[in-house]
Formats: structure tokens, sequence, C-alpha cells
């Protein structure tokens, strides 16, 4: 590659490669963005550009993330998510209409939460602070059955650990339980809550104590 | 059916289905966890742009086009826009890059060989693996350190101990040998 300096077309190309690479600043992004949708030739650049770089994706590791399609449901279709809750929202027009409205104030219904299955796994076994861990159907559920919430400031965090393996984050542990799609039933892997700072540890791996731990299948 | 069944979903979702869309949050949060908690850096935030993202996705699935790239390179150009955005917008809040100086250091020392095997082992890698071998090694890292952390040309002229302006003709050149190689 010589020094000349980049031409004018050059310069519109590596334009869209810094737009895919992300190293703008928030004004030149905003007016890349701009101009993809008003230039079908640099639109086509970009598209280019991404798809040359997409080979880099391969190194963005997967981390399993709690179940957050319920949110995002409720976010896009205003109407209750009708999959899961539709014959218990019939029943319920049913029971209204029955006059058992007085029985349901005292019911006081959360977001209901699937079945949440089977115990797999205590972590905390007999300590004052005490997780359960439950699987059904893809789906492992963790839940505090003992103890209190992190103090201000700190988080309580869920990590799973294979055999021989680094720890891996499943969340962030909440008042509710926390949901993290899962194929299978990891038999035989630990769970483990450890404290971090607010927003979860900074590092990819734990940092503060372990609060508390227990094997899956191991109950 | 193709060999792109993200795609193929995708398709659906633009036509409104909703256990398509189902399905697409089962077959990509994972990974775009994995690239909002990268360059995002806390969980708590990446979670909260991964809800962002899906969100796009069902409201711009009908400007997907198998014809011009996979599913997955789809969503995941979404997720790296929308966490890049955010760094952006945050850093500018803020008015202050020097605070991210050791991020930015930490950032870019990430061409670690695990990195590096992991792209090669892909092995459909392979092109853009052997584009970046014969670039420069500073600046393949530089390359890659942007676009996996959405490294600004701050942080990166910070990192270098350079103007802002010599990193980015710097960086340039670098794109445009990239750019030639992988198109040869």
């Amino acid at each position: 590659m010589s020094d000349l300096p980049l031409s004018p077309r050059e310069l519109d190309d590596a334009l869209a490669a810094e737009y895919v690479l992300g190293t703008l600043d928030l004004s030149d992004r905003l007016s890349a963005e701009a101009r993809i949708k008003a230039d079908p030739v640099f639109a086509r650049a970009v598209q280019d550009w991404g798809n040359r770089l997409s080979d880099l994706n391969d190194d963005y590791a997967p981390v399993p993330v709690q179940n957050l399609l319920p949110r995002i449901e409720a976010r896009l279709f205003p109407a209750p998510p009708r999959r899961r809750f539709g014959r218990l929202a019939r029943w319920l027009a049913g029971a209204l209409t029955a006059g058992a409205l007085a029985v349901l104030a005292l019911v006081t219904l959360p977001i209901l939460p699937p079945a949440a299955g089977p115990v797999v796994a205590v972590l905390g076994e007999g300590d004052a602070l005490r997780f359960e861990a439950r699987f059904r159907d893809g789906t492992l559920e963790v839940i505090r059955v003992a103890g209190s919430a992190a103090p201000a400031g700190q988080v309580q965090e869920l990590w799973i650990i294979a055999p021989d393996a680094a720890p891996v984050s499943l969340g962030l542990l909440q008042e509710a339980a926390l949901q993290v799609p899962y194929p299978t039933l990891p038999q035989g892997w630990t769970l483990a809550v450890s404290l971090e700072p607010a927003g979860g540890s900074p590092t990819g791996g734990p940092t503060g104590p372990v609060l508390a731990a227990g094997v899956v299948g191991d109950v | 059916m193709s060999d792109d069944p993200v795609a193929d979903l995708l398709v659906r979702v633009a036509r409104q289905d909703r256990a398509a869309f189902q399905a697409v949050y089962i077959d990509a949060s994972a990974k775009l966890m994995g690239v909002c908690l990268r360059i995002l850096g806390t969980r708590s935030e990446a979670e909260d742009a991964v809800q962002e993202v899906f969100t796009r996705v069902w409201l711009r699935a009908a400007r997907f086009d198998p014809e011009k790239g996979r599913g997955m390179t789809w969503l995941i150009a979404i997720a790296r826009n929308h966490c890049i955005d955010r760094l952006r917008t945050r850093t500018e809040a803020k008015g202050m890059h020097q605070d991210d100086d050791e991020e930015a250091v930490a950032a870019i020392a990430d061409s670690t060989p695990g990195a590096e095997s992991r792209l090669i082992a892909a092995g459909e890698a392979g092109r853009i693996a052997d584009c970046f071998n014969r670039l420069e090694a500073d600046r393949a890292a530089a390359i890659r350190g942007a676009y996996l952390q959405g490294l600004s040309y701050q942080d990166l002229a910070d990192r270098h101990a350079v103007p802002l302006n010599t990193m980015r003709t710097w960086l340039r050149r670098g794109l445009m040998s990239l750019r030639e190689c992988m198109d040869a």
C-alpha cells in the first residue's frame, strides 16, 4: 500500500469501514447512518465491510443469559403474552364474572412463572443464605430461599462451573427467580453465588467471595 | 429452507411470526449477550442492550435480505451497532475519554493467544486470519480490538500515544490493505 493520500472513492470506502468497525465518534456515526439511508452506493460499501469483517464474529464467545423474552415480548406486544397465559386469562375472565374478584385480590397475581420443576441443586445447604435450583423443559431456575439480598451497591451473581473449567456467569440474582435456558440438565456441574459490585463482575469471572455453592444432581 | 436457519427464521419474523421470533431468541440470545457483554463490560447493561436489540430485530426484520448476508451476521451487526452507540453516547455525556485509558489498554491487549487461536480454529475465518497475518501486528490488533470491543479512535490514539488524526490515517491504511487482501 502506497503512502499517497486516499482518493475520494477510497475515502468513502474507508468511512464505510470505520462505521462498521465502530471507531467513529457519535456525530460522525450519526452522519454515516444518515448517509446509509440516502446513498445506496455507500450503503452497499457498508454491507460489504460488514461481510468482510464478519469472520471476526467467531471471536465473540456465547454467554448464557437469563430468559429476557417475557420482558421483550411485554414491550413489543402490549397485550398479555398469549402463548403461555391465554388459557389462564380466559379462565380468569370466567372467574371474574362469577364474582370471584374478592378472592383474586387476596391471591395477588405476580406474572406467573412457568412451573419450576424439581429441585436439582441446593446452594449453601444448611446455611443462613441458601438458594435452590430447579429444572424443567430446558429452563434452569435459581431462587433465594433463605437469607437476604446483597447490601446496597453490591449484587449476588450466579455462576456455573463445568468440571475443570472456569466459572461462567448465568446472571444476577434478584428477588424473583433467575431463569436461564439450558437444553439439558448439567449433571455434576457446580452452581455458585458470589458477591459482586453493582452491575455484576467487571472481569467476566467471579471477583468477590463465594456466598453459596452446590452441585447439580447432588440433592 | 436454506443452509442458514437463522435467515429462514428472520424471513418469518418479517411476516410477524412470533413463534419464529422466539426461536431466534433461543438460537441467538447467548451469542448476542456475548457481543454486548464484550463491548459494554457489565452484565446488567449487556442484558439491557440485549432486550433493546431483540426489540429492533422484531421491528426491522423486514429489512433483512438473505441475499446480502447471513442471518447471524445481521443480528450481530444490530447488536454491535446498538452497543457502540451506547458507548459513544456514554463517553460524550461524560465528556471524558481519559478515564477510559486503562480500560482501553486492557482491551487492546486482548490479542491473546486464546482469541487468535479461536479465530484460526474456526476454519471459515481462514481468509481474514490470513489477511490479518499479512498486516503489521499493531494494525491487526487495533482493527480487531476496535471491532470486538468497540474501541473509538480516541481510545486507540490514547493507547498508542499518538494524535487522533495520525491514528485514523494509520488505521485507514490498514483497512485498505485488508480489503485489498480479502477481495483479491
